[in-house]
């Protein structure tokens, strides 16, 4: 690893361990597969086709791989649920519908190093028995869709993809899906309507799970890219090695995306909970900007609950739960959960004092008001509600009465959706107004009572006669 | 031509029979003597309702004034005037309908002259509900593209992209057949929504559903130069309001009529810039970014914005 040279003012920090961002802001690095091969790339795929298909399904139980779109379920296990006296295609998805704010890690691997993903995808493809596979792109990337058109062009002419690859007998496709910049998208029901060329509304789980009746009523497979690309590095290093990295039930690396109030923000892969609040935001984006203080930090992407930086949590469970300041919590998926929050897809926003809450909340609620696909009335109504309430909290025309209706509003949206994003936009407005309660009933007043304009009329009457 | 037709003259009222509503004293209504009212709930021997205790209205506070309210005056009900109580109506006149005019009884109708078709202007058609989801309004930007048309090329680009799916599946090409005629014709027009639907043998409605869904898909024209900030939070952070902000500033948008959801895009009188905010383009750590056209721009903030234009003038 040491011989690789980055460019210059982008070397990865010493705290971070690449292996899915190896390549990203490699000097001398393209995307072709020229420079690919060199760098010993697609030996893994060979060495997969060789193995028995249960074999590499095992290796990635084994290294105990969490989805890395957002909900932290497990791969292997994932794979594991397509039925197994099934008839139909199995399909492979690759999520690359990368819209969660907050998050930007996608970005790197598909316009940098999309050989990686390709490689990912043929071995996974191979595990899960899948003869096509779509690549689902964001519309938001009309550079990195035809960067990967290229790269599959390029595969296919080396026998990397196609009829028969390598001589092993295994046929598969790669196509690229465009979207067209829908949120939902990213959920991978909605997804998979989408790509059937329909609205992309949300699935109801049961029966839809889509590794039964998924793409056109058939197993599928959606993952996220840092998952499949971290499949390459599974079969390199072994399942048994690969859980040795990060800590127990979190193994692995992952790429944290850190946005917002810090003096360099940028992406860093880091063993998964080996790295704290302190030692990402200080030491490796270098703290506050001059003359500033931390407020609070979103740790997993826009829809992740707030957590205050002079906050505590109580995590583990019995004799082994410790007290733990904010900074001292590390960045795992459990560690997150108990912290009532979650590690998400690893978009991290740090917020310094300078900010207010209520313009967070407003432009948060303004996005998923934006964003609900429509589907189920609470979300569609109860978003557009809460961008309305927070616009008059912002504006100052707002009553302590509506800092109430607002958290009423978002607990009714809360669990009572087909698909996550409910939760996704109910839970940040929750958060706040549970954290910031006083800061926002600040912003109220209790005069507002009588803005309304059947009030004004009221109170003219009254004073003219 | 005489045109003087015979109306029968119509039989006389006899007026003395008829009788005028108000014309009588309607006499005050006596007052109510609520003492001797029996409330309902006392008919019935059980259960009792205690008498309401009479309300203090001295110690009452009204509601929603913050302040006191004044108790109200006593109304002297002696110096109302009812209307209709004391006047007389007087009788009206008897109307002598010997000298009434009957409408078309007198003059002469002209003959009405054949109407010439061809000078007649039609309004504009009443749209359905559907019709106005396709309806692509003319904007200013429509000048930078090409009127839509079938060309070979992009039925081969058509076919190429179908052949990507299952051969009983092609609606799934929905999506890749309007990127294609978005990318060459600037924008999705009603006709190229039925070729779409012809393409993949679809009701135009699957099709039109999919275009007002997605806010990827646009149905006017942008400018030559389509700038979409991002406005989500990290950006909003770094200043993309104020870029956007700017940007109208130098091309002389007018953002007013944007409705943030359904008409989302903004183009300059000159047709030759469009301005649209995007959500979360995914690169929060370079932020404020944007996307002109399909090229992405990271760290433009506000007093970028001139030389980030410029530099497309130039190429």
């Amino acid at each position: 690893m040491s011989d690789i040279k980055y460019l210059p003012g982008k070397e990865p920090h010493a705290n971070e361990h690449r292996l899915i961002f190896k390549n990203v802001d490699r000097e001398g690095w393209d995307q072709s597969i020229d420079t690919y091969l060199n760098d010993g790339g697609y030996e893994m795929l060979k060495k997969g086709l060789t193995m028995d298909p249960k074999a590499i399904i095992g290796e990635v139980k084994t290294s105990g791989l969490r989805g890395r779109g957002g909900a932290g379920f497990p791969t292997g296990i994932k794979w594991g649920f397509i039925p197994p006296n099934n008839t139909k295609p199995v399909y492979l998805i690759c999520n690359a519908d990368e819209s969660e704010p907050g998050t930007f890690k996608d970005r790197y691997i598909v316009h940098q190093d999309p050989h990686m993903l390709i490689e990912g995808m043929v071995i996974s493809a191979f595990a899960v028995g899948a003869h096509t596979a779509y690549i689902y792109i964001r519309e938001e990337f009309p550079e990195a869709a035809i960067i990967l058109e290229k790269a599959i062009a390029e595969a296919r002419e080396k026998g990397f993809l196609g009829q028969n690859i390598q001589g092993s007998g295994f046929d598969l496709e790669i196509y690229v899906h465009r979207g067209a910049a829908a949120y939902i998208c990213g959920e991978e029901t909605g997804l998979i309507e989408s790509l059937e060329g329909k609205r992309a509304y949300p699935r109801i789980k049961p029966p839809y799970f889509p590794a039964a009746m998924g793409l056109y009523m058939c197993p599928t497979i959606v993952n996220n890219v840092e998952s499949l690309c971290h499949v390459v590095h599974i079969l390199r290093m072994g399942g048994e090695e690969y859980v040795k990295l990060g800590t127990p039930r979190n193994s692995g690396t992952r790429i944290l995306c850190v946005s917002g109030d810090v003096k360099h923000p940028g992406y860093f892969e880091v063993q998964v909970g080996k790295i704290t609040f302190r030692e990402l935001i200080y030491d490796m984006c270098g703290g506050p900007k001059d003359g500033r203080e931390f407020k609070a930090v979103i740790p997993g992407g826009s829809s992740s609950k707030i957590l205050r930086c002079n906050e505590s949590f109580s995590i583990g469970r019995g004799d082994e739960a410790k007290e733990l300041s904010f900074w001292d919590l590390p960045l795992d998926f459990d560690t997150l959960a108990e912290a009532g929050s979650m590690a998400g897809s690893g978009g991290v926003i740090v917020l310094d004092d300078s900010r207010k809450i209520s313009w967070v909340l407003n432009n948060i609620t303004h996005f998923y008001a934006h964003e609900s696909c429509g589907q189920c009335t609470p979300c569609r109504e109860g978003s557009t509600w809460m961008r309305k309430i927070s616009d008059r909290i912002l504006e100052g025309n707002a009553t302590p009465d509506d800092v109430k209706t607002l958290e009423e509003v978002a607990y009714q949206i809360d669990g009572k959706t087909i698909c996550a994003f409910g939760e996704a936009s109910a839970w940040p407005v929750e958060a706040m107004i549970d954290k910031y309660r006083d800061e926002l009933i600040a912003e109220t007043s209790e005069e507002n009572e009588f803005k309304s304009p059947e009030q004004q009329e009221r109170e003219k009457f009254l004073i003219s006669s | 031509m005489n045109s003087n037709i015979e109306v029968p003259k119509p039989r006389p009222i006899n007026r003395s029979r008829v009788s005028y509503r108000t014309a009588s004293i309607v006499p005050t209504p006596a007052l109510i003597d609520r003492a001797r009212l029996i409330y309902f709930d006392q008919k019935q021997s059980s259960p009792k309702v205690p008498r309401p205790a009479p309300i203090d209205r001295s110690k009452l506070r009204y509601h929603s004034l913050g302040t006191a309210v004044p108790k109200p005056a006593c109304i002297d009900r002696s110096k109302l005037r009812y209307r209709s109580l004391g006047v007389v109506v007087p009788k009206p006149a008897l109307i002598d309908r010997s000298k009434l005019h009957y409408l078309c009884s007198a003059g002469v109708i002209p003959k009405p002259c054949p109407i010439d078709r061809s000078k007649v202007e039609y309004s504009e058609p009443q749209l359905t509900a559907l019709e106005r989801n396709i309806h692509s309004p003319i904007t200013p930007g429509a000048v930078n593209f090409p009127c839509f048309e079938i060309t070979p090329e992009l039925e081969a680009k058509a076919d190429q992209r179908i052949a990507q799916y299952p051969a009983d599946q092609t609606r799934s090409a929905v999506l890749p057949l309007l990127h294609e005629v978005q990318h060459h014709f600037g924008f999705i027009s009603p006709e190229s929504i039925d070729w779409v639907a012809n393409k993949l043998n679809l009701e135009p409605m699957k099709v039109v559903e999919v275009v007002t869904f997605y806010p990827g898909f646009r149905q006017k024209a942008p400018g030559k130069l389509h700038v979409r900030v991002c406005r989500t939070l990290s950006c909003a952070m770094g200043g993309s309001y104020e870029l956007m902000d700017k940007l109208c500033e130098i091309t002389k948008i007018d953002r007013s009529q944007e409705d943030g959801h359904k008409d989302t895009i903004s183009v300059s009188p000159c047709g030759n810039f469009s301005v649209e905010y995007a959500e979360c383009l995914a690169s929060c750590g370079t932020a404020p970014v944007c996307l002109v056209n399909d090229d992405f721009h990271e760290g433009i903030t506000a007093d970028k914005a001139q030389a980030l234009l410029d530099s497309y003038q130039n190429a």
